[in-house]
């Protein structure tokens, strides 16, 4: 990197089943109010605006960064969208923070959002194409086979998603921004939920929420001038790789082995398990947690099972993953991204509140998005890089 | 609808074309201001927003275009306006509020600062010319929609 870029601004809406009293541009509007104001900045401040959300599909909506200018103050900028899945929120504060750390922008304003309740995106994830057999089971249709294989490969026992959608909507109860607050799940009435793609449990299944999440980042100069919290980007990466070919490993693609390798390698992180302390990790169904955890690097290979199992991902754990309740807890998809870099970023600067973490130094937010396809990664930390 | 197909077909070159037909129902969640104007129009009354600069916005604008603050002031204007500029339809199709031709207009309503896009039912394209007077045709059953106008209709000249 070759200029230095800091989060200075974080602000989220309540995530919630339907935000029935507020457009999209106004859900939008209520974040991005906040993040500026935790930056102790209005919007004739900002230089550039970044914005992401899922594909136009899930609500119907066609280019919103079009008719948004008028809500995002952007009249006379530069505004960017970006499309990369459920990746988005994640690609989306990468870029914006390329606007920074190229030298180009000073004050950067990026937004991830979603109004679930204004489509469904479990149908439009099921377009009938013609050259592919229509199954027409969403998401977790797609995802419960990688499941399975992992499960197999790793011989994992059966209650292993069960502990981590108990632990996330245990700590969504402190986060007061979640989607979901649901304290009374326990292992045994977990295992008792509805299975819906096998082995997927309803749940070990996100919610679908209407959500913004909004970030101001800031070039070195201004972040140092910023009488605030803020935590500085250490590192990013991203990769892609197809949806399908032969030989594809699925349970752990190598565009994120591959992203993740290279985050470490740019954030000068050799041990990620003992560098890292707090993860916002991208899991919508909660076997994910075990099947990232190798896969990023976290854990050895057949042993990110052993960690949930061991309570090392719990908050008070030794590698405390989401905090916030995670994707498990609010799902607003085009934001769900941007929620943990930005929960990230929120541990390093301490101002996570109830689903604070204690001296966090480094934080680390991930999304993924498309079929295991898409990969977004950050590294922030509590001191310059 | 044109672009669409619901053949399978092979052209000569060998290239395959297959129909892929999608419906899907949304909804909009509109917000407040659209709430009140969407509502208005039910009961035949056309609102719109001040802006910072005095210029009135209908349909409403949400947010300042100028200075992005949100609005919150209200300004009635009349269902009554004049054509700024317009282009014949002759042939309607699915979907459009008259089905026989008819004219696309930009109509500026009294007190208003914007044109709103609708139909005019001037009979034919001989009769219609910009700058004259238009007065809104409510629809038997409003919804709250943008086609509670039904379309437009011209004033006569003696009475305008």
């Amino acid at each position: 990197m070759a200029e230095r870029c800091a989060v200075i601004g974080v602000g989220q809406t309540q995530h919630t089943s339907c935000r029935a009293d507020v457009s999209i541009a106004g859900l939008v509007r209520e974040a991005v109010d906040r993040a500026l104001a935790s930056a102790h900045m209005t919007m004739a401040d900002i230089d550039a605006i970044v914005i992401g959300k899922a594909p136009d599909m899930l609500e119907g909506v066609m280019m919103p960064e079009l008719w948004l200018v008028d809500a995002l103050a952007a009249a006379g900028k530069p505004v960017f969208r970006v499309h990369t899945a459920g990746s988005v929120g994640g690609s989306t504060a990468i870029v914006a923070a390329q606007h920074v750390t190229s030298g180009v922008h000073k004050r950067v304003l990026t937004v991830g959002f979603e109004k679930q309740s204004d489509g469904n995106a479990m149908w439009a994830l099921s377009v009938p194409m013609p050259f592919g057999m229509p199954v027409h089971a969403g998401a977790g249709g797609y995802f419960s086979p990688i499941i399975r294989s992992y499960i197999k490969r790793s011989g994992a026992p059966a209650h292993i998603g069960c502990m981590v959608a108990v632990k996330d909507r245990t700590n969504a109860c402190k986060n007061p921004y979640a989607h979901l607050h649901e304290p009374d799940w326990t292992l045994e009435k977990a295992m008792a939920s509805p299975m819906l793609w096998d082995p997927v449990r309803m749940v070990e299944t996100c919610p679908s929420s209407d959500g913004a999440m909004a970030l101001v980042l800031a070039s070195e100069d201004v972040a140092d001038a910023h009488d605030g919290p803020k935590a500085w980007v250490h590192a990013t990466a991203m990769r892609s790789e197809p949806t399908a070919f032969a030989g594809r490993n699925q349970v752990s693609p190598k565009a994120s082995e591959d992203c993740a390798a290279d985050l470490w390698r740019k954030a000068g992180i050799t041990s990620p398990i003992d560098e890292i302390d707090a993860v916002e990790m991208y899991v919508p169904f909660a076997w994910f947690e075990p099947m990232w955890l190798e896969s990023l690097g976290f854990a050895p290979k057949d042993h990110g099972w052993r960690f949930v199992e061991d309570g090392i991902t719990e908050m008070t754990g030794r590698l405390p993953v989401n905090c916030s309740g995670g994707v498990l807890s609010s799902n607003p998809i085009g934001a769900s991204g941007m929620l943990r870099f930005g929960e990230a970023a929120m541990q390093v600067m301490g101002i996570a509140g109830e689903h604070q973490v204690d001296s966090v130094r480094k934080a680390f937010g991930h999304a993924y998005g498309g079929g295991s396809q898409f990969f977004a990664m950050w590294v922030v930390g509590a001191n310059k890089p | 609808m044109s672009g669409g197909t619901t053949e399978y077909t092979i052209a000569d070159d060998g290239s395959f074309t297959a129909p892929l037909e999608l419906f899907y129902p949304y909804k909009r969640t509109v917000g407040p201001l659209l709430s009140r104007f969407l509502t208005g129009l039910r009961e035949h009354r056309i609102e719109g927003t001040l802006g910072s600069d005095g210029r009135v916005h209908v349909p409403p604008a949400e947010f300042d275009p100028m200075t992005g603050e949100p609005l919150s002031e209200w300004a009635e204007v009349s269902s009554t306006g004049t054509i700024v500029t317009w282009s014949w339809q002759p042939s309607p199709v699915e979907g459009n509020t008259l089905q026989h031709p008819f004219a696309w207009a930009l109509i500026a309503l009294d007190g208003a600062n914007t044109n709103l896009l609708h139909a005019v039912d001037a009979g034919s394209a001989d009769a219609i010319r910009t700058g004259m007077r238009v007065q809104a045709r409510w629809a038997t059953e409003p919804v709250g929609s943008i086609t509670d106008i039904e379309c437009f209709e011209l004033v006569p000249e003696s009475a305008a």
